[in-house]
């Protein structure tokens, strides 16, 4: 679905934000972009709806060259959310800023209205229909963002930093979103540093540093190597961080969730009690 | 926008970089004034020169050629209007004479820019906020004025992340007439015009917790200090200046 | 000693129907590290706020009840003179930075009281070196990374020397590096100066083990206050509450089928002495 080919990008300020980034993300997949501040997450999500187009090498998206296509072509495969979702408000209400965007792209009114609607109900904003964007609070306005986006049903969906200043509920939202997103088949791209949230979402997980692929793989795997994960500013969830503290016990060290956590130490436990009972 | 790339500061380390900000604007400002007293081609040649050794010696001479490029289109505009209005005004006799005044006036806008630009570039914006208040201006301008600068990377940033989460929503910034795309500029700026309210907000809620304006008697940590190098520096360029003002009046 | 005496305190919003916050009483001792937590919208902000000055004298609405930090009636108080006992940090790190050196910037608020300079020159001095900064003196804070930032904005209130410092969610844009080490500083300020502490922060995780209290507010109410092992105990790990530490939840899952934990741990730290500790004692 995407592919980059030894991808390098230099801003005009001479800042080399990616350097000979080659990466596939197939089909269906949903992948978590991590890495520290300034590590290119963002550089990286402007280049696949063609915000960026690379300074050396190729980016791909659904086959064809990215130079070749205009951004809103690409995007109507490709949406991108970013940050800060109050740089895209701008009309009085809700639903006419998800409008906005499909008569941009070029659909029929009647194919607007029904997009709206679902659009907002998947991200359960229909009550406010008719309300200011600038009213809502922040997870609403966050959730405004994707609904924009899903409204065209891109087949690769792309948010930078979607959970930074969100509560512990609207995490929670939002990862059944893009859990029920990556169900039905779409590619889901995140870049975050959250890695409690990427913890629970377990994705394949694709660590940067300085502008470069440093690790790729699956966040049981990748989450749970503190010192690869260190070496980019991040740190181990802290489910991972307290069972690598009793690998000498026999602990499995290789877990990020709660539930299995608990499940692999009751386990163990039991067999210690058993082989010292024997 | 390469004449704002020359205006803007480069830490540096040069002998110019560290003479104090107020000698600085006075040579700059002597050399304004020998642009405007002079129509001379020599002279201004020779100002020039004086310009280049200067940004040699402060190592700037990338950045200042820059601002003397980024001037040309202004200079060509100045020529042409010049042109037009000595023409249409019989100022001067012959075609000759036209283009001669029309591009010293051109040559003159270029040397008055590239002498600022060299006060700019080896002069931090904290220091030309220290020139400020050193001249009593009231703090809440000086603060305006470092704010600007502070600030002006970032909101220019901010366009650019609105700019680019408006085209990934499918408007095409540079397609249609001009109405059209006078039209498309509202999807830009309401969103910028909300998000520097929002910042207003913050900045002042942050300049509360900070005591601002607390006092009338406001200290500062650092202090400009003319050293014995200012002081020889600015006898030099009073004395060429005054030579150059004698023989203007005595002897040209 | 109180620090901070909150009574029947009720504020809202000029333009706003529904009260911000609501009723809310409080008292902190001096020294007192506290976490605040609830979700968004809860009057997290708007409660730090009351605390500085703030509200009532910058923002404009209706306030009942009392307020009283550090011995003064914030009411009745200027904030530059509350400013000098109690600081605030925020969120966003660029939004409370003005100057063009850091330097500057950790003297601006000094300066604008019209402190000696010889007294902002130990001051800032002394405040880069607590937060562990010296070496970015003379750079300009727009160039250098947001933990860094933070870090300086932390400088700048700390040269003012306050007995309370306010934090609302100092870290929610950093990675998880300069997240740790904004929270580290944070903590070794109490320490080292006994200043009291409230931080309004979304991410437990970061905080539970560091903290003598936890607040946790809603809808403009404090619905829990207490330590941070009876507020995360009594809570069920359930994404619609009160957050509540991945070592609690484990902590609780591996209780429901044997009793390891008698304490609750806070940090994997804990976690480790418990799981070790259960041991060695089924071996005595
Ligand atoms: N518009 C720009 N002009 C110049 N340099 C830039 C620009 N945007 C980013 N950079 C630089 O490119 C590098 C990568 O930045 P990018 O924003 O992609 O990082 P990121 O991983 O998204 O970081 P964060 O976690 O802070 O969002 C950084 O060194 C940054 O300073
Ligand atoms: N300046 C303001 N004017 C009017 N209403 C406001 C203002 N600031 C906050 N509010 C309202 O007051 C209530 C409490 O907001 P507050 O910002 O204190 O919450 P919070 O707990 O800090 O949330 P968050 O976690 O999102 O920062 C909210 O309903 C909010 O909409
Ligand atoms: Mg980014
Ligand atoms: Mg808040």
């Amino acid at each position: 679905m995407i592919k980059f080919d030894s991808v390098t990008y230099v801003y005009p300020t001479g800042a080399r934000a990616l350097s000979d980034v080659s990466v596939e993300v197939g089909k269906g997949e949903l992948v978590a972009l991590m890495g520290e501040n300034g590590a290119g997450k963002t550089t990286f999500i402007k280049h696949l709806n063609g915000l960026l187009k690379p300074t050396s090498g190729r980016v791909y998206v659904d086959g064809k060259d990215t130079r070749t296509l205009s951004v809103a072509q690409l995007s109507r495969i490709v949406g991108v959310v970013f940050q800060n979702a109050e740089d895209m408000f701008f009309l009085p209400t809700v639903e006419e800023e998800v409008a906005f965007s499909l008569r941009n792209l070029g659909f029929s009114e009647d194919v607007v209205q029904k997009r709206i609607d679902w659009a907002l109900k998947f991200m359960e904003l229909e009550v406010y229909k008719k309300r200011s964007p600038f009213l809502l609070s922040g997870g609403e306005k966050k959730r405004l963002a994707l609904a924009i986006i899903l409204a065209w049903n891109p087949q690769v969906i792309a948010m930078d930093e979607p959970t930074v200043g969100q509560d512990s509920m609207q995490k929670e939202k939002l990862k059944e979103m893009i859990k029920q997103l990556s169900l039905q088949g779409r590619t889901v791209i995140i870049s975050t540093h959250d890695v409690e949230f990427v913890a629970e979402l377990r994705p394949r997980v694709i660590l940067m540093s300085r502008g470069k692929i440093v690790a790729d793989g699956d966040a049981d795997t990748i989450l749970t190597d503190g010192e690869l994960l260190r070496s980019c500013s991040i740190l181990m969830p802290q489910v991972a961080a307290t069972m690598s503290r009793l690998t000498d016990l026999g602990f499995n060290a290789k877990v990020i969730s709660v539930e299995e956590a608990v499940r692999s130490i009751v386990k163990r436990l039991m067999e210690i009690e058993h082989t010292r009972r024997a | 926008m390469s004449i704002l790339e020359g205006l803007k500061f480069y830490a540096g380390d040069t002998a110019i970089h560290k003479l104090d900000p107020r000698v600085k604007f006075l040579v700059s400002m002597l050399m304004l004034l020998m642009v405007v007293m002079y129509t001379e081609a020599w002279i201004l040649v020779t100002l020039m020169v004086v310009q280049a050794a200067m940004a040699y010696a402060a190592k700037v001479v990338r950045r200042w050629l820059k601002t003397i490029k980024g001037s040309i289109p202004l200079a060509v505009l100045v020529f042409g209007l010049n042109a037009i209005f000595f023409i249409t005004t019989g100022t001067h006799a012959t075609l000759q004479e036209v283009l001669y005044h029309s591009a010293t006036l051109a040559y003159r806008l270029v040397l008055f820019l590239s002498s600022f630009s060299i006060f700019f570039l080896t002069t931090t914006p904290e220091e030309i906020g220290l020139t400020l208040t050193s001249w009593r201006i009231p703090y809440p301008y000086t603060f305006a004025f470092i704010s600007a600068i502070r600030f002006t990377p970032i909101i220019a940033q901010e366009l650019r992340d609105i700019m680019d989460a408006q085209r990934s929503r499918g408007i095409e910034l540079d397609k249609g007439g001009p109405l059209q795309r006078a039209k498309k500029l509202v999807p830009i700026l309401v969103p910028l015009l909300a998000n520097a309210l929002r910042r207003a907000y913050e900045l002042a809620e942050a300049m509360e917790v900070k005591c601002f304006g607390a006092t009338k008697n406001r200290t500062s940590l650092r202090e400009l200090k003319m050293r014995s190098r200012d002081y020889a520096a600015l006898l030099v360029s009073l004395t060429l200046f005054s030579l150059a003002m004698y023989s203007r009046l005595f002897l040209l | 000693m109180e620090i901070v005496r909150v009574e029947g305190l009720t504020f809202t919003y000029s333009g706003s129907e529904v009260p911000a916050v609501k009723d809310i009483n409080l008292t902190m001792k001096e020294g007192e590290f506290v976490l605040l937590l609830g979700p968004s919208g809860c009057g997290k902000s708007t409660l730090c706020r009351c605390l500085n000055g703030l509200i009532p004298h910058f923002y404009a609405g209706k306030m009942d009840g009392k307020v009283v930090v550090a011995g003064m009636d914030v009411t009745k108080t200027p904030t530059y003179v509350l400013s000098q006992h109690v600081g605030m940090v925020f969120q966003i790190p660029e939004n409370q930075l003005f100057s063009l050196t850091v330097e500057n910037d950790v003297a601006f608020a000094l300066e604008n009281l019209g402190i000696p300079r010889d007294e902002i020159k130990r001051r800032v001095d002394f405040a880069l070196r607590a937060v562990g900064i010296e070496e970015l003196r003379g750079r300009s804070p727009f160039e250098l990374s947001g933990g860094q930032q933070q870090k300086v904005a932390i400088a700048s209130i700390l040269a003012l020397m306050p007995k309370l410092m306010l934090f609302d969610e100092p870290t929610s844009s950093l990675d998880p590096v300069s997240a740790k080490s904004v929270v580290d500083i944070i903590s070794s300020i109490r320490k080292e100066f006994g200043t009291s502490i409230i931080v309004a922060e979304h991410r437990v995780e970061l905080l539970a083990d560091k903290v003598d209290r936890v607040i946790v507010m809603q809808e403009g109410s404090i619905i829990k206050d207490g330590k941070p092992k009876e507020v995360f105990v009594s809570e069920e790990f359930t994404p619609y509450g009160v957050p509540v530490p991945k070592v609690v939840s484990m902590a609780k899952g591996v209780n429901r089928h044997l009793r390891v934990f008698n304490d609750m741990p806070l940090s994997p730290e804990e976690f480790e002495q418990g799981i070790r500790g259960f041991l060695y004692d089924k071996v005595r």
